[in-house]
């Protein structure tokens, strides 16, 4: 379950704050460029006094958020915005009526695309809202209370029959909509808050130099580089080089816009492939987000960073973990000079571009623990692991393709995750120890009885012995009853070490709206 | 009434305990997907693939044209009413129908 912030004043009384606030704190921004927002949206939106616009004024999202909204204007009201003008209007906006880091912080997910977040949310938004599209969606924008109220009538107007599906005709659908839920909104996600007042006025996080960077790439496992970045204004160049495990190397060259102050949107060829980056700087000479194929959303991993000037942080090591008891490791960090290892012996330390190089030892399987500054990470040296997982335990995948217009299919990723014990010995505690991804035999079966019945395992798409799941083409198939799609429910099984688990994966239809925020 | 399946059992046994405004018509599913099923788009009611309207394309614009997944169907009632212009029978001509947002739109 995500918890959702909602604390602080009463909602009666942050309606008045938020309204009596609205407009006085949203003009100064607005002045200093009002003559591109009132040229692009002018004809449309009215201009108060004090130069704001109707409707625009009241509210604050993300780059992302404003990107939809813009491109909505064009799509559905005809408005004549070019892309370069769209592109300046989502910065302008995104850093005059952005969201402060922590307003950000628990959605993440969604800017990142990340294809295995599960969502949970209490009421009254969780069959309101997130029944269509992500919780997140709605939670990563702050509004008047006037602008909610606006925005549950757009609903009604724009999706007329929004009253008569499942959860709309079955309660006081509209009552609930623009009371309970609007109060709701507006007291937990106001305009004006203390955190984006505070980052208004705060020093913003230098983005141009060097940064060591850990993460994985869906075709290539761990990978450790350089990133420089130069410039001194969006887009910024990015340019340096990704190490992979086995040494090889992969030139990263792209371009990076910095929004909000420390919202990082790069899209960057890596080795041949496009990538986008979708990171967040956290202002203490850190990076974090997801890192995925521009074709293929699903498919990515986890990016931390560090600048490399920050002084002394680790990231996490390349192998993850050491196989055997004894072996040599790639820390990936900064300022590892003085990096202390607790738990193994440590031999040969030497520092280089990338953090540092160590050999790792123990007489038996346990965790060390690796540490620079305030910063630790946690390095199992093994021999056999004790069980196994499958990761992620629940995902979706996509049938796609088979014509030139439609939605390409969307792929699944799994690791097998191995895992120790622990000092307890015990299987699933808060002791044991997480060794990583190992090699493993995959193999899909028929998730039940009706799957069988369907053979759904032999319809819906193959996996690769990386656990890489590829689905099968889109459309109606004639060998399957009813011509059913190749749809499917599968289990989705990992085997190593002679250790066996699974997930389970649902095939299903593409989908034909795909916004940055889905 | 006999449940057939155990969602049914258990919208049974609190309606027996007074928990019935506990209950709600929801899957759990990957984030951005519709998680009601009415019929669902991604799931049906009992969490998998079997009981959705397949092929989705048979009766894909019974369930388009009144805005039915307005998260991850385009609606032809209101917002893009153009969207399967090229694609009279959506069985038939299903490779016409494409993704409604900008692929050259980003941030």
């Amino acid at each position: 379950m995500i918890p959702i912030p909602h604390s602080g004043p009463t909602p009666a009384r942050l309606l008045l704050t938020a309204a009596a606030l609205a407009l006085s704190a949203a003009a100064p921004a607005l002045a200093q460029d009002a003559g591109l927002l009132a040229k692009a949206c002018g004809d449309c939106h009215t201009a108060a006094a004090d130069g704001s616009l109707s409707r625009i004024s009241g509210q604050r999202k993300t780059p992302e958020g404003w990107l939809m909204t813009i491109v909505r204007m064009r799509q559905s009201h005809g408005a004549d915005i070019d892309r370069a003008t769209e592109a300046e209007l989502v910065r302008h906006l995104a850093d005059t009526q952005g969201l402060a880091p922590s307003e950000a912080a628990p959605y993440r997910y969604a800017l990142e695309k990340d294809p295995n977040a599960i969502e949970g949310f209490d009421e009254p938004l969780g069959t309101m809202c997130a029944r269509c599209h992500t919780g997140a969606r709605v939670l990563l924008q702050h509004r008047t209370p006037e602008e909610w109220r606006t925005l549950i009538d757009f609903h009604v107007g724009q999706f007329p029959t929004i009253e008569y599906q499942a959860l709309g005709r079955d309660r006081e659908w509209y009552k609930i909509a623009s009371t309970e839920v609007t109060d709701y909104l507006a007291a937990g996600q106001p305009l004006e808050t203390e955190a984006w007042t505070a980052w208004q006025a705060a020093d913003k996080p230098a983005v141009a130099g060097d940064w060591v960077v850990l993460t994985t790439l869906p075709d290539a496992g761990q990978a450790y580089g350089r990133l420089t970045v130069t410039g001194d204004a969006s887009p910024y160049q990015v340019a340096g080089s990704l190490t992979l495990a086995d040494g090889s190397n992969r030139p990263v060259t792209g371009q990076m816009n910095l929004y909000t102050g420390y919202e990082w949107r790069a899209t960057l060829d890596i080795g041949g492939q496009s990538y986008r980056q979708v990171l967040a700087l956290d202002g203490a000479g850190g990076i974090d987000g997801r890192q995925f194929l521009v074709a293929q959303d699903s498919l990515g991993g986890r990016l931390t960073g560090v600048r490399a000037d920050a002084g002394a942080r680790v990231l996490g090591t390349v192998p993850e973990a050491v196989a055997g008891l004894s072996g040599a490791v790639q820390v990936v960090g900064a300022g590892l000079d003085g990096l202390t290892v607790a738990g193994a012996t440590a031999e040969g330390l030497q520092a280089n571009d990338f953090g540092a190089t160590v050999t790792l030892g123990a007489e038996a399987q346990g965790l060390a623990t690796l540490s620079a500054g305030d910063s630790s990470v946690g390095v199992a040296l093994y021999t056999a692991p004790d069980r196994l997982t499958v990761e992620p335990e629940f995902t979706i995948a996509r049938v796609g393709g088979g014509s030139d217009n439609g939605p390409a299919a969307v792929p699944a990723h799994f690791s097998a995750v191995g895992w120790l014990n622990g000092p307890d010995g015990a299987a699933g505690t808060e002791d044991d120890i997480r060794i990583g991804s190992l090699s493993a035999e995959w193999s899909t079966s028929d998730a039940n009885e009706t799957a069988a019945m369907m053979q759904d395992a032999a319809y819906a798409g193959t996996l690769d012995p990386n656990g890489l799941f590829t689905p099968a083409v889109a459309g109606p198939n004639a060998e399957r009853p009813f011509s059913t799609n190749n749809a499917g429910d599968l289990t989705i099984t990992a085997k190593a070490g002679g250790l066996e688990a699974s997930g389970r994966l649902i095939v299903t239809v593409q989908r034909f709206i795909d916004p940055p925020l889905r | 009434m006999k449940p057939l399946n155990q969602k049914a059992d258990r919208v049974l046994k609190a309606a027996a305990e007074d928990k019935m405004d506990e209950v709600r018509a929801m899957q759990t599913v990957t984030a951005g997907c519709a998680t009601t099923f009415d019929p669902g788009w991604e799931v049906d009611p009992f969490g998998s693939v079997a009981a959705l309207c397949q092929p989705m394309e048979a009766d894909l614009y019974g369930c388009s044209d009144p805005c039915w997944w307005p998260a991850q169907v385009p609606d032809t009632m209101v917002v893009h009413p153009d969207w399967d212009a090229n694609a009279t029978s959506a069985a038939r001509d299903w490779r016409a129908l494409g993704s409604v947002f900008p692929g050259d739109s980003n941030t």
